[in-house]
């Protein structure tokens, strides 16, 4: 069982804290303090300035920490400069092993201005100078040492940390929070986070051992404790900068970000942390900019160039990267960081082939670097190399038990040892016993067909075998999927080898139309080394879907004529952004329309060939202007120019009018599921006559706008006004045949012709709805039945086929299968599906089992016709049919053997 | 105190169980002609016009299943519904207490010793543990009272289905005190955290009609499988929905006030809900010749070994278990087609 780092801390101790101070303040009110306290509690509650200078003013055996106060009070504000100078100053006429608080000071402001080896001469001294330096300088000396790189020496300083602990001298709530440091960079997460625990109750307002705290939680990737501790470090200090840009890392809050820097504009923790976040959301030039500023601050800085370091390995430019190995080898050498940074980066980024080679490197340089194997596994199994992956990772788990994604993950080995392995021509496949016996049969085929017709059309073979899994449970798809059980929308993810699929039994979208979408990512994926940008896999993958099936796809030209009217429409630039800053599952809708927009664009304006020469020249690294200039000679602004002029005769094609007041449809799935109209909807809900009103008036003024045409026939629909209703729903057909969101024009005119009793008018209608709406899987079980019925074997096929596309998991629609197998005397179809009704069976076993006996039989396999047989009458053994099943196979086995009963 | 032994299970696959208390010798839930069945049906207040339209309707399809399907006659069948007679001609009396006391008593009068008493208590249910209430008009009643109402009855077999809301502190409470031998009572929840109305009857009355629950094809619903088919189609509603169960029923059949959510014939509880039958009417069989007499004989006979075999099913091999009991259904298919075969003796 994986332990977690867990908070124990009390709240109410918070509480007290608050009240502490409260009472402190009362207290400095009425009687005079000494200017350490004063300025204790001014730099506590984030008045920096005031706090520098009332430390400045302590005296005599307070002089060195009112020194030490003021900067600290310094650095807080930015001002690295008099931070640095006033301990300077101080030292100038002492020996650091003297004032070993005020050089530790000064080491810390060295270390966070690039000067790690003047920092760790400094505490050389003060090592020298003193038997007994104070723990804070030990653990910073030890830290430096780790550094640089002298492994062994400060393995030797921050046990000595620990021993002081251990020997019952460390007393202070800082000091114990700087021995939880050291056991935190001595690997010790146990002990660093009970050290914390215990660092905090001792003094809740030590804000340093909170963010310290939280940093520790968030490296382990706990962000919920995470944002907790920097929480209450804020609810001391709202000030305190380290907890607004934790706050800001765990959640991406820019508000906390912009607050931080408004405090200290020179802070290089900030100023890292917004070029990580300015990288994500693709602003690639201001995150450039932040990343120089942080640079020429701290040229140390880590973080900044191991974010330097993934994006020149992203791009290639492998010379760069070497140059920047050098320099941060020159200061930190054989620190394992940088390359655990980028490859973390280059595997976010869907590069896992190099991810896992700079892992490697990462763990050759230190094999204690148990993050480099968490990195390391979790990418491999992205690449679909299972074995060594989970063994990484369970290197890892044993080392660092508290990592969440290692343990998440190695969880989710339990879920997959309990699935089957299934094997086609092309694909390999985890999934539930359950899915194996229903979607299996279903979705082989299905695989395969995509990848003969999808390798063909884009001349290019994917090394496989495609490893697909398919979990039941989201919270398993989603950590597989990423590591951590929240992934939002999404139902499927292709890693370029890999597919992890939500299974089917727990959607109420076309599963088909999903592995389809998520196969063609594999070709394009491929084809390009993983380096496509997102909107232009997606855009294809979706384009796609209405290759595959013309009733697959998305249809979303109110959505399109919304956008263009309301100017929303994403630049070329920002497509990728469109995915990266969405706020919501809208906006992440939209960003997968418009790239399946753009996609149409070119395979219209520039064929085929020219969306495959397109996704050929994300094969190299070289800027869009260029690859837009090969693959269809022109410019990217002229690019967007015949875009938006192709989409302004698209809109002038669908030709409706949209009402501001209507919201655009909602759907789950990420897409792939029904979409809702929410006000056709509402239309039930509404006073009738009012909405009939202020529609008729609305089609008055726009007699194109489809929504008011639609919400009027709801509305005289349930009036029961049938006439009127089919002339307005008519109408609204009329203006938008291809519209496939719920409910639609041939949803409510077919339930019209059922209140009137016209069946062929309703199935005409039905029909009409599955052209465009591929999950409805009632409307596609009552064409079927009905096509049964008639006699019309082909078209109930075609049926079935639609509503297996929504729903495998359910009896009726096999029911239906079985008895068409029967009709068409595919005996081997009808055994298929009587299994598969045997799995979902809850009432009937018996007649389940008989059933299928019954195919068995007629399908000539006497053998498992008797146990079948057996297996029902087992429960029933007075069940008539089933008896006479039994003595039926008896005699087809009794006649194969040769004799007769 | 009864004693359930593993043989009798096998006496009572046909004949019924003996409850072997030294004091009660008396077989439990005999089938036979001569033992006479009846049902009665408790339907208390709803609030709203759309819960008491619900609740009206499964009242109504509950009675009609038992009588157009199970043979309950007037006599057999009484319908206490809140309002009274005045509902429908069905109803033969208001769900207070006064209600349930003058039914009960006319019961007493009918039934005979051996004799079924299924009782089905619908509405709404409140409180927790031995406070939980089964809604009436006028005073509620709790478990142990409305136990006490059946103290005339030691003498006949008792199923009680209780598919309230709240229903299980009630139904713990009723299990417990409820007097003599042959009790059986299901609950539609299982704690007293599950408060909301339960699906459980809706289900309980569709596998009822048409003897949908019977599951093992006898042409009989027993209390077993109506129970079990309820169960299965609420776990697959819920399991459709993609929610959380909000009810969970339980079975008590051993006297132990500790319900059993997946009783079965070999479990603590199930013996008896297995030949505990809702069929009132039994098909008399003086009317076969007697070569159709014997061949049903030994149609039972093996049905019988079929039982037996397959409850020890544990102490065979895989192979060995399904090669003998193959022998005894050839031999039962055999037998059977030879009955239907002298259809015309």
């Amino acid at each position: 069982m994986p332990m977690l780092l867990s908070r124990v801390i009390a709240s109410s101790q918070l509480g007290s804290v608050a009240c502490g101070l409260l009472l402190s303040g009362l207290a400095f009110a009425q009687e005079e303090q000494s200017p350490l306290l004063q300025g204790e509690q001014l730099l506590l509650s984030g008045a920096y300035a005031a706090a520098s200078d009332v430390f400045l003013r302590a005296q005599g055996v307070d002089r060195e920490e009112g020194v030490v106060g003021a900067s600290r009070a310094f650095a807080a504000l930015g001002n690295l400069d008099e931070a640095q100078r006033i301990c300077e100053q101080a030292l100038a006429r002492s020996s650091a092993a003297d004032l070993p608080l005020i050089a530790t000071q000064l080491a810390e402001i060295l270390r966070g201005r690039g000067q790690s080896a003047m920092a760790l001469a400094l505490l050389q001294q003060v090592d020298a100078g003193l038997e007994q330096p104070p723990t804070r300088s030990i653990v910073e000396y030890g830290s430096l040492l780790q550094f640089v790189g002298r492994r062994d020496d400060a393995r030797v300083q921050l046990q000595r940390a620990l021993d002081r602990y251990t020997d019952g001298l460390v007393f202070s709530s800082e000091d114990t929070g700087m021995v939880a440091r050291a056991s935190w960079l001595l690997g010790d997460f146990h002990d660093a986070n009970s050290l914390f625990t215990e660092a905090t109750r001792l003094d809740p307002s030590n804000l340093e051992a909170q963010v310290l705290w939280g940093e520790l939680f968030l490296e382990k990737y706990n962000a919920a404790d995470a944002q907790r501790s920097f929480e209450d470090a804020l609810a001391v200090n709202s000030r305190y900068l380290p907890a607004l840009v934790g706050i800001a890392r765990v959640t991406g809050n820019r508000e906390a970000l912009e607050r931080a820097l408004a405090i200290n504009p020179s802070s290089v923790l900030a100023l890292e942390t917004q070029a990580q976040l300015l990288f994500i959301n693709d602003a690639e030039e201001e995150a450039l900019a932040a990343i120089d500023e942080a640079l020429a601050i701290n040229p140390e800085s880590m973080k900044s160039l191991s974010l330097l370091g993934a994006k020149a390995a992203l791009e290639e430019r492998e010379q760069d990267f070497a140059e920047l190995r050098a320099r941060i080898d020159a200061f930190s050498p054989n620190n394992p960081q940088f390359l655990g940074d980028v490859a973390d980066t280059l595997g976010k980024q869907y590069r896992f082939v190099e991810a896992v080679a700079l892992a490697r490197e990462a763990i050759a340089s230190d094999p204690n670097y148990w993050q480099g194997y968490t990195l390391l596994g979790s990418n491999l199994i992205r690449l679909g190399e299972e074995e060594e992956g989970r063994a990484n990772l369970e290197i890892g788990f044993d080392n660092d038990p508290f990592n969440v994604m290692t343990s998440n993950m190695l969880k989710v080995y339990d879920t997959l040892d309990s699935y089957l392995t299934l094997e086609s021509e092309h694909f390999k496949v985890n999934m539930s016993e359950k899915d194996g016996q229903i979607l299996w049969p279903y979705l082989e085929p299905l695989l395969e067909e995509s990848w003969d017709t999808l390798t063909m059309k884009y001349g290019f073979e994917p090394e496989g075998p495609i490893l697909i899994q398919v979990f039941e449970n989201s919270q398993d798809f989603a950590v597989r999927s990423v590591g951590l059980p929240d992934i939002g929308p999404l139902v499927g993810i292709c890693f370029g080898k890999v597919i992890t699929l939500i299974s089917p039994d727990t959607l109420s979208a076309n599963w088909q139309e999903i592995a389809w979408h998520e196969f063609a990512h594999v070709v394009t994926l491929q084809m390009t080394g993983n380096k496509m940008p997102r909107w232009l896999s997606e855009g294809i993958s979706v384009w796609e879907e209405r290759e595959g099936r013309p009733y697959w796809g998305r249809s979303q030209g109110l959505d399109l004529v919304r956008a263009f009217e309301q100017e929303k429409l994403l630049s070329f630039e920002d497509l990728d952004k469109g995915f990266s800053g969405a706020q919501n599952s809208a906006d992440l809708n939209f960003a997968y329309f418009q790239s399946y927009l753009v996609v149409d664009y070119i395979a219209r304006e520039y064929g085929f060939e020219g969306l495959r020469e397109l996704v050929l020249q994300y094969d190299d690294i070289k800027s869009d202007t260029e690859r837009f200039r090969e693959a269809f000679d022109v410019s990217l602004a002229e690019f967007d120019s015949g875009f938006l002029n192709w989409v302004e005769r698209r809109v002038a094609e669908i030709g409706v009018y949209v009402h501001k007041e209507d919201a655009p449809d909602e759907g789950e799935g990420h897409g792939h599921g029904v979409r809702e109209n929410s006000s056709a909807v509402l239309a039930e809900l509404y006073n009738n006559a009012s909405l009939k009103q202020h529609m008729g008036a609305r089609i008055e003024a726009n007699p194109k706008d489809f929504q008011a045409h639609l919400q009027l026939g709801i509305v005289l629909f349930k009036e029961e006004a049938f006439d009127e209703a089919r002339l307005s729903l008519e109408t609204a057909y009329q203006l938008l045949p291809e519209y496939t969101g719920y409910p639609s024009p041939p949803l409510v005119l077919a339930q019209i012709y059922e209140k009137l009793g016209d069946e062929p008018a309703r199935l005409g209608q039905l029909r009409l709805l599955l052209e465009n709406q591929q999950h409805d899987y009632a409307s596609a079980m009552t064409l079927a039945s009905h096509a049964l019925d008639s006699g019309n074997l082909d078209e109930a096929a075609y049926y079935i086929d639609r509503a297996l596309q929504v729903d495998p998991y359910r009896r009726d629609v096999h029911t239906l299968r079985a008895q068409l197998a029967t009709l068409t005397g595919d005996t081997a179809l009808a055994v298929k599906e009587n299994e598969v009704i045997v799995t979902l069976e809850v009432d009937d076993p018996v007649v389940a089992r008989t059933n299928l006996a019954e195919a068995y039989l007629n399908n000539g396999d006497a053998a498992l016709a008797k146990r079948n047989v057996l297996s029902a009458l087992e429960i029933a053994p007075s069940y008539v049919r089933a008896q006479q099943v039994l003595l039926r196979a008896a005699a087809l086995a009794a006649a194969a053997d040769g004799g007769g009963e | 105190m009864r004693v359930l032994g593993f043989f009798l299970l096998f006496a009572g696959v046909c004949a019924g169980i003996s409850a072997v208390a030294q004091e009660s010798p008396r077989e439990l839930f005999v089938q036979s002609a001569a033992s006479k069945k009846a049902a009665l049906i408790i339907t208390g207040p709803t609030i709203g016009s759309e819960n008491s339209a619900k609740y009206r309707q499964l009242t109504l399809s509950l009675h009609d299943v038992l009588a157009r399907d199970y043979g309950y006659s007037s006599e057999q069948l009484v319908l206490l519904y809140a309002g009274g007679t005045g509902i429908d001609s069905r109803v033969d009396g208001d769900a207070d207490r006064a209600g349930i006391v003058q039914a009960l008593a006319a019961l007493e009068m009918s039934l005979q010793a051996g004799d079924q008493l299924a009782v089905f208590l619908l509405g709404h249910g409140t409180g927790v543990d031995d406070e939980a209430k089964f809604n009436i008009r006028g005073p509620d009643l709790n478990g142990a009272e409305f136990a006490r109402l059946f103290d005339a009855f030691t003498r006949q077999d008792l199923v009680f289905v209780n598919t309230t809301s709240a229903s299980y502190g009630f139904a713990t409470a009723l299990a417990r005190e409820v007097a003599g031998e042959g009790r059986i009572v299901v609950s539609a929840t299982r704690s007293s955290a599950e408060k909301f109305d339960p699906l459980f009857s809706r289900y309980l009355i569709e596998g009822l009609k048409e003897r949908r629950a019977d599951r093992d094809k006898n042409s009989r619903v027993s209390l077993l499988e109506a129970f079990n088919y309820a169960k299965n189609n609420v776990d697959a509603f819920y399991e459709e929905q993609g929610r959380l169960a909000a009810e969970h029923a339980g079975l008590d059949d051993n006297g132990d006030a500790l319900f059993a959510l997946a009783p079965a014939p070999d479990e603590s509880d199930g013996r008896l809900a297995e030949i505990a039958f809702f069929d009132a009417a039994i098909a008399d069989e003086a009317s076969l010749s007697p070569e159709r007499l014997t061949l049903k004989r030994r149609m039972q006979s093996l049905e019988r070994e079929v039982l037996l075999l397959r409850g020890r099913k544990a102490e065979f091999l895989e192979d060995d278990y399904w090669m003998r009991l193959e022998v005894l259904l050839m031999d039962l298919a055999r037998t059977t087609e030879d009955f239907d075969a002298n259809a015309s003796q």
